[in-house]
């Protein structure tokens, strides 16, 4: 018989991570978009229980302590630009989430499920059907990687177009589990792992982000996409230009996590975006071909450069 | 299962839900408020849009559960006091409805947008605005400009010039020529409108489909004994029950229901489990056993139409030992000597992807049986072909089968072919003794495909220095897929549509179309000539340049005339097309602004020639191609029956606009039953642009018959001249008013003693063409004419192209209702900005990657450019009141303008839809130097 499945809608964290140490069978948190949905009608997650977080009101926080603003997980992506705290210090931010899917969708969307959204690949986001013709590739428990014909690794790129310029602006995320809360830089949760993206223990949530203010600095955001609207990222490009002249540029949808470039704005740039060109491990998992995502990223970093004054 | 309690539309509910059931099936199936439509099941076309707390949501990703203690508002509730709220209003009244299956989510969103808009940043601003807060919610009809509009105007509380529009109908009988909204649009806007996924009946069963993995693969065995274990399976059909081939075409009779010995492509449907739910059908299809022997496939045209060897051909046809499923060569005139004449020559060679319809109306369909034989609900577009093919795959007389078409959520060629789901459920119906229903994923309606045909030619023209046309000489392949559909008379189309609308004495084509082991393609908007047009167009303005002349004045050199002969023996009629390129050329700025373009920005143009309607049936019979009957009652009210087939075009709305102006009475007085084989008269339904034209004439010869009782019956009664009657404004009178009667006392002296009165009208068309071979072939009693003008600008780093501004004339003969037509050419020319810019089907070993709405990329309100539709009238002799089609011609100039206008950017010349950006960058950069 059909799998009997289940659905809380947590009221507190507490309870949201309760419930998912006291699961007996597979579990999934579940945020605003919901890209988990999709996957679920697709067969790629096949969690009996949902934990619906929706429902908890001590996520929806943005405040300002000292230099730093602490946005809460379940912000949504449509509401950032109502916040006159991020609006003033993170433009980049508010285009970020502008650039994710549609606007009903960023109506519901949150920046946790965003910083969190599953890596893609055309030859993965495909229906169970689908899938077993094509035959299972190494993130639906096969044996290859369809896109690269490789017996390696996965390399499902990595798709959050907020991440990409939060990782930029230096932000941190607050972590809790059962017993801990810790602080971490948002990068070093991306393992380059296409199958398994994150290295957030699976009972863990994310409770906030934190973006540090340091007047003077400047991001820019790009995406490479085919319409204007609905598309995820073939490529993300965000560079912050620090106020003591560091430039910190993160490339999203290249690779199975953001790809980031330390760098002076005095450095030869040329040098640089040949770096960043270079750097990510682009496989043709997409609509673009590999060739051209690579060099775009070019393109993109010589116009963010040329923005920020420095080109 | 879970308990709920929210409040949907005010009311309280208090549900047991599954626990991941999504709001949109709650809404649809528990609480019955089918208004909220699922097109893409995953969030990527809006159409499911609702309130939830007073927020856009959109409902097909939203856990019901999530929804708890939720106040939900759906379309059924925006309308207050029976009176449409006044945004749905403004829908109505701008003409933003065609199809209408994308309205309520696009109602929904926009209700949700306009408390957030902007206005104090001037129009431009504020139309971006609603682009961008639109821009989730795809719509295939429209081109959102009229949506766009009518948004604008919400907001703006500007109101429609009075004069434009005629909201309450029966104020007025002046009926052709002013523009309305359809008859339908309100029932459309409240989501009161029933699509074949709407209509449920009790004690359905729910049938899924188990679908073939292989493209090429013989069928060894297939076990359904656990499958049919599982409880609340109720039968599981496969391909052996059904074996009697259909097809839309009498000369390709070659798919059957299911795949019997074999499978041709990965997709086609193996087995059919009908169940209590369409959770057990598709548990049950997993657990079915099928043991395949995979043999050869063929996924290209090079590998079809060469010698296959030992393989196994994909059918069993021809003497040929290859895929060729179709070749045909016409020659007119002397290409030797046009080649001779000619100072320059050019060959090019051109590919197209196939593309989809992409309608946002799945494929559904409820079937029963009862003692009348067969009924189906299902979204077509040719009812009548529909009941063949059941009455020959049942093995029933064709007085057993009824099918009726609902509303119907666009079709563009698309639901124009009887289908396998169609069968499917008819056959377990009769089985069961039960209804059983079936509604297609997006995934399944893109396996289903019948789009256009991927393509490749080489075209050779030859012209002299002059610029006069001297020769044209085609040779094109088309990738048929695994059957036949429409594809002989696409293969016909691709040549003989090029003979207009350019002089030319030398011109010939050889064609051929292939089967290969991917889902099948068939007829799509524009049909045939979509392709091939854009090689010609592209080409024409590679001459222009070589000879240097402007490419509209080429062109306007060239042209047919009206009242000629093409080389291949179609009649032309009227003609606009220079009244059409001057338009554009007027209206773009063109002889100011081309040349003079600021860097990266480009002016294109193309023209473009369409068929009003195919002469002939596509099963050869001597009935008329359409019929119309008419039933005038003692309450005054005339009710019109036709078998054509609504399908968001508007042409139920056509069909009274005529019928009222024939007998001088308003709009209110008409009622329209159309698209149900029991109850209508034969109509060959929507294709080949043709009800218009077609249709239109029946319902017009009908309105004749029907005011000529009524004449004769007052002539007699009251012993007054004919000729002095005049049917105006809802009376009937003589100059002089001596007579002067209502509509009703007139409609009482017809029924004495005699009661209602019907009357039946028919459209033949005129024996055409020549007598030779293939003569057949794009003939039509009309042709339409049309240009295109487009501004693009081209990203010179990136490659990108962004169409920026579309200016279109496009000769109808006559609008009849030119909000409808102005809808259509909107429409045209979004779909082909897609097709130029953004959409493919992509296939990865011929499993079709794109198969969804986030891959497959129609252009959102944001990507499609400003439109500036113009509509030329010329008044064809034989149209009924002068009007042609205005559904589908107008692609064909739209997509080489495109083109052609990235030539005039950046000196790039297409020869491969869609454009890519990458192949842009290429050549930008080969040209030069880098």
């Amino acid at each position: 018989m059909i799998a009997e499945q289940s659905y809380i809608k947590a009221k507190t964290i507490e309870q949201a991570i309760k419930e998912a140490y006291l699961t007996q069978g597979s579990f999934r948190f579940l945020a605003g978009g919901t890209d988990v949905i999709v996957n679920k009608f697709q067969g790629n997650e096949t969690s009996q229980l949902l934990i619906d977080l929706t429902g908890i009101d001590a996520l929806k926080h943005v405040v300002v302590i000292e230099s730093q603003i602490e946005i809460g997980s379940l912000v949504k992506l449509d509401d950032l630009k109502k916040h006159k705290s991020i609006a003033d210090n993170f433009p980049a931010l508010v285009d970020a989430a502008h650039a994710v899917a549609s606007p009903v969708i960023r109506k519901t969307a949150t920046i946790g499920g965003n910083i969190l959204c599953d890596n893609r690949c055309i030859y993965y986001n495909q229906t169970e059907w689908w899938r077993k013709a094509a035959g299972y590739c190494f993130k639906c428990n096969g044996d290859i990687c369809i896109a690269t014909g490789g017996k390696n690794n996965c390399l499902a790129k990595f798709v959050s177009d907020t991440a990409t310029v939060l990782i930029s602006m230096n932000a941190c995320i607050e972590v809790v589990d059962n017993d801990k809360t810790s602080v971490i830089p948002i990068e070093t949760i991306y393992t380059g792992d296409g199958i398994h993206p994150n290295n957030l223990d699976r009972t863990s949530l994310i409770t906030a982000i934190i973006i540090p203010i340091n007047k003077g600095d400047k991001t820019i955001f790009k995406k490479l996409r085919q319409r204007e609207s609905i598309d995820f990222g073939s490529l993300m490009t965000a560079v912050t230009l620090r106020n003591n002249g560091s430039l910190k540029i993160v490339l999203g949808a290249v690779d199975a996590k953001p790809i980031i470039i330390e760098a002076k704005a005095n450095d030869k740039l040329d040098e640089v975006i040949a770096e960043a060109v270079k750097k990510p491990k682009t496989i043709n998992n997409d609509i673009f071909s590999r060739k051209y995502r690579k060099e775009m990223i070019g393109v993109y970093l010589k116009r963010s450069f040329q923005e920020l004054g420095l080109m | 299962m879970k308990q709920i309690s929210f409040k949907v539309n005010g009311r309280q509910y208090d549900l047991l839900v599954n626990s991941h059931e999504m709001l949109s099936t709650v809404l649809r199936e528990r609480i019955g408020l089918t208004g909220t439509k699922i097109g893409c099941e995953q969030g990527s076309c809006g159409a499911c849009t609702v309130l939830v707390n007073n927020e856009a949501v959109l409902s097909c990703i939203t856990p019901a559960l999530r929804c708890e203690n939720a106040d939900i508002i759906t379309i059924e509730a925006l309308a207050k006091d029976g009176e449409l709220h006044r945004l749905q209003k403004k829908f109505v009244e701008k003409g933003a409805i065609q199809c209408g299956f994308c309205t309520p989510g696009m109602v929904m969103t926009a209700i949700s947008l306009t408390p957030t808009l902007d206005l104090n940043n001037g129009k431009e601003s504020l139309i971006h605005q609603i682009k961008e807060g639109i821009s989730g919610n795809l719509c295939r009809c429209t081109g959102y400009k009229k949506v766009i509009d009518a948004v604008a105007e919400y907001v703006l509380e500007t109101n429609t010039d009075p004069d434009s529009i005629i909201i309450n109908p029966s104020d007025e009988t002046k009926s052709v020529g002013v523009s309305r909204p359809y008859i339908e649009a309100e029932k459309k806007v409240r989501g009161a409108a029933d699509y074949a996924n709407d209509i449920v009946m009790k004690n359905t069963l729910h049938c899924k489909f188990l679908r073939s993995i292989y493209p090429h693969a013989k069928i060894e065995s297939i076990d359904t004994t656990e499958a049919l274990k599982l409880e609340g399976v109720h039968y599981i059909a496969t391909g052996k029950e059904l074996p009697i081939t259909f097809g839309i075409l009498t000369v390709s009779q070659d798919e059957t229901a299911m795949a019997v010995d074999k499978v041709r492509y990965v997709g086609e449907i193996v087995a059919a489990v009908a169940a209590d739910t369409e959770d057990i059908a598709s548990e049950a299809c997993k657990l079915i056993k099928v043991n395949y022997i995979p043999i050869k496939e063929y996924l290209s045209i090079d590998d079809s139409i060469n010698d296959i060897g030992d393989n196994e051909r994909i059918h069993n046809q021809g003497k040929f030992n290859n895929n060729v499923h179709k070749k045909a060569e016409l020659r007119f005139g002397d290409q030797q000597q046009g080649l001779q004449e000619a100072d320059i020559t050019t060959k090019m060679s051109f590919e197209f992807l196939g593309i989809n319809h992409g309608f946002t109306e799945p494929h559904a369909a409820t079937a029963y049986w009862d003692e009348n034989g067969l009924t189906i609900t299902t979204a077509t577009q040719v009812p009548h072909y529909l009941h063949r093919a059941l009455a020959k795959v049942m093995e029933v007389p064709l007085n057993r089968v009824r099918v009726i078409k609902p509303y119907l959520g666009g079709g563009f060629g698309g639901k124009s072919d009887p289908f396998p789901h169609e069968m499917i459920v008819s056959h377990i119906a009769r089985k069961t003794g039960r209804p059983v229903s079936v509604r297609l994923t997006r995934e399944e309606v893109f396996l289903t495909n019948h789009g256009r045909h991927p393509s490749k030619m080489t075209v050779e023209m030859g012209i002299t220095k002059e610029g006069v046309f001297k020769v044209l000489d085609a040779d094109i392949a088309i990738d048929g897929g695994a059957y036949g559909s429409f594809g002989v008379v696409t293969s016909y189309y691709n040549g003989v549509l090029l003979q207009a609308p350019y002089k030319l004495n030398n011109f010939g084509f050889r064609t051929y179309r292939v089967y290969t082991n991917k889902p099948q393609c068939g007829a799509m908007r524009g049909h045939g000539a979509v392709n091939s047009r854009f090689a010609v167009e592209s080409m024409i303005d590679d001459l222009a340049n070589t000879i240097n002349i402007d490419p509209c004045e080429l062109r306007l050199m060239n042209f047919l005339d009206s009242n000629t002969q093409t080389v291949g023996q179609y009649r032309i009629t009227s003609n606009g097309s220079r009244e059409a390129l001057l338009k554009v050329m007027e209206e773009s700025d063109w002889k100011n602004r081309i040349g003079k373009l600021k860097e990266g920005h480009g002016l294109g143009v193309a023209c473009g020639f369409f068929i009003s309607g195919s002469a002939l049936p596509i099963i050869w019979n001597e009935l008329p191609q359409s019929v119309v009957h008419l039933k005038l009652d003692f309450d005054g009210r005339v009710l019109i029956t036709s078998g054509s087939s609504d399908i968001g075009q508007g042409s139920d709305t056509m069909l009274a606009i005529i019928v009222a102006e024939v007998l001088g009475i308003g709009m209110d007085k008409i009622f329209v039953l159309a698209a149900d084989t029991l109850l209508t008269p034969v109509d060959f339904g929507s294709y080949s642009s043709r009800v218009t034209f077609m249709a239109g004439n029946a319902a017009k010869d009908a309105a004749l018959k029907l005011k000529q009782e009524i004449v004769d019956s007052i002539v007699k009664l009251k012993g007054i001249n004919a000729e002095e009657l005049n049917f105006t404004n809802n009376r009937i009178f003589t100059n002089d008013k001596q007579l002067d009667l209502s509509w009703i006392e007139a409609v009482d002296i017809l029924m004495v003693k005699r009661g209602a009165v019907s009357v039946s009208g028919k459209y033949i068309s005129p024996k055409l063409g020549g007598d030779f071979k293939g003569a057949g072939a794009g003939l039509s009693p009309s042709y339409t004419f049309g240009a295109c003008i487009v501004e693009v600008k081209v990203d010179t780093e990136t490659g990108q192209v962004k169409v920026i501004d579309v200016w279109g004339a496009h000769d109808c003969g006559k609008a009849l209702n030119p909000m409808a037509v102005e809808g259509q050419l909107e429409g045209s020319w979004h779909m082909g900005v897609g097709q130029a810019i953004s959409e493919q089907m992509k296939y990865y070993k011929g499993l079709l990657l794109n198969n969804n709405f986030l891959d497959y990329k129609i252009p959102t309100a944001l990507d499609t450019p400003d439109i500036h539709a113009h509509i030329i009238e010329t008044i064809d002799p034989e149209g009924p009141f002068g009007a042609k089609e205005a559904g589908e011609g107008a692609i064909h100039p739209v997509i080489p303008a495109i083109a052609n206008a990235v030539y005039n950017a950046v000196g790039v010349r297409i020869t491969k839809l869609p454009i890519s950006a990458e192949d842009v960058l290429t050549q930008i950069k080969e040209n030069k130097g880098i």
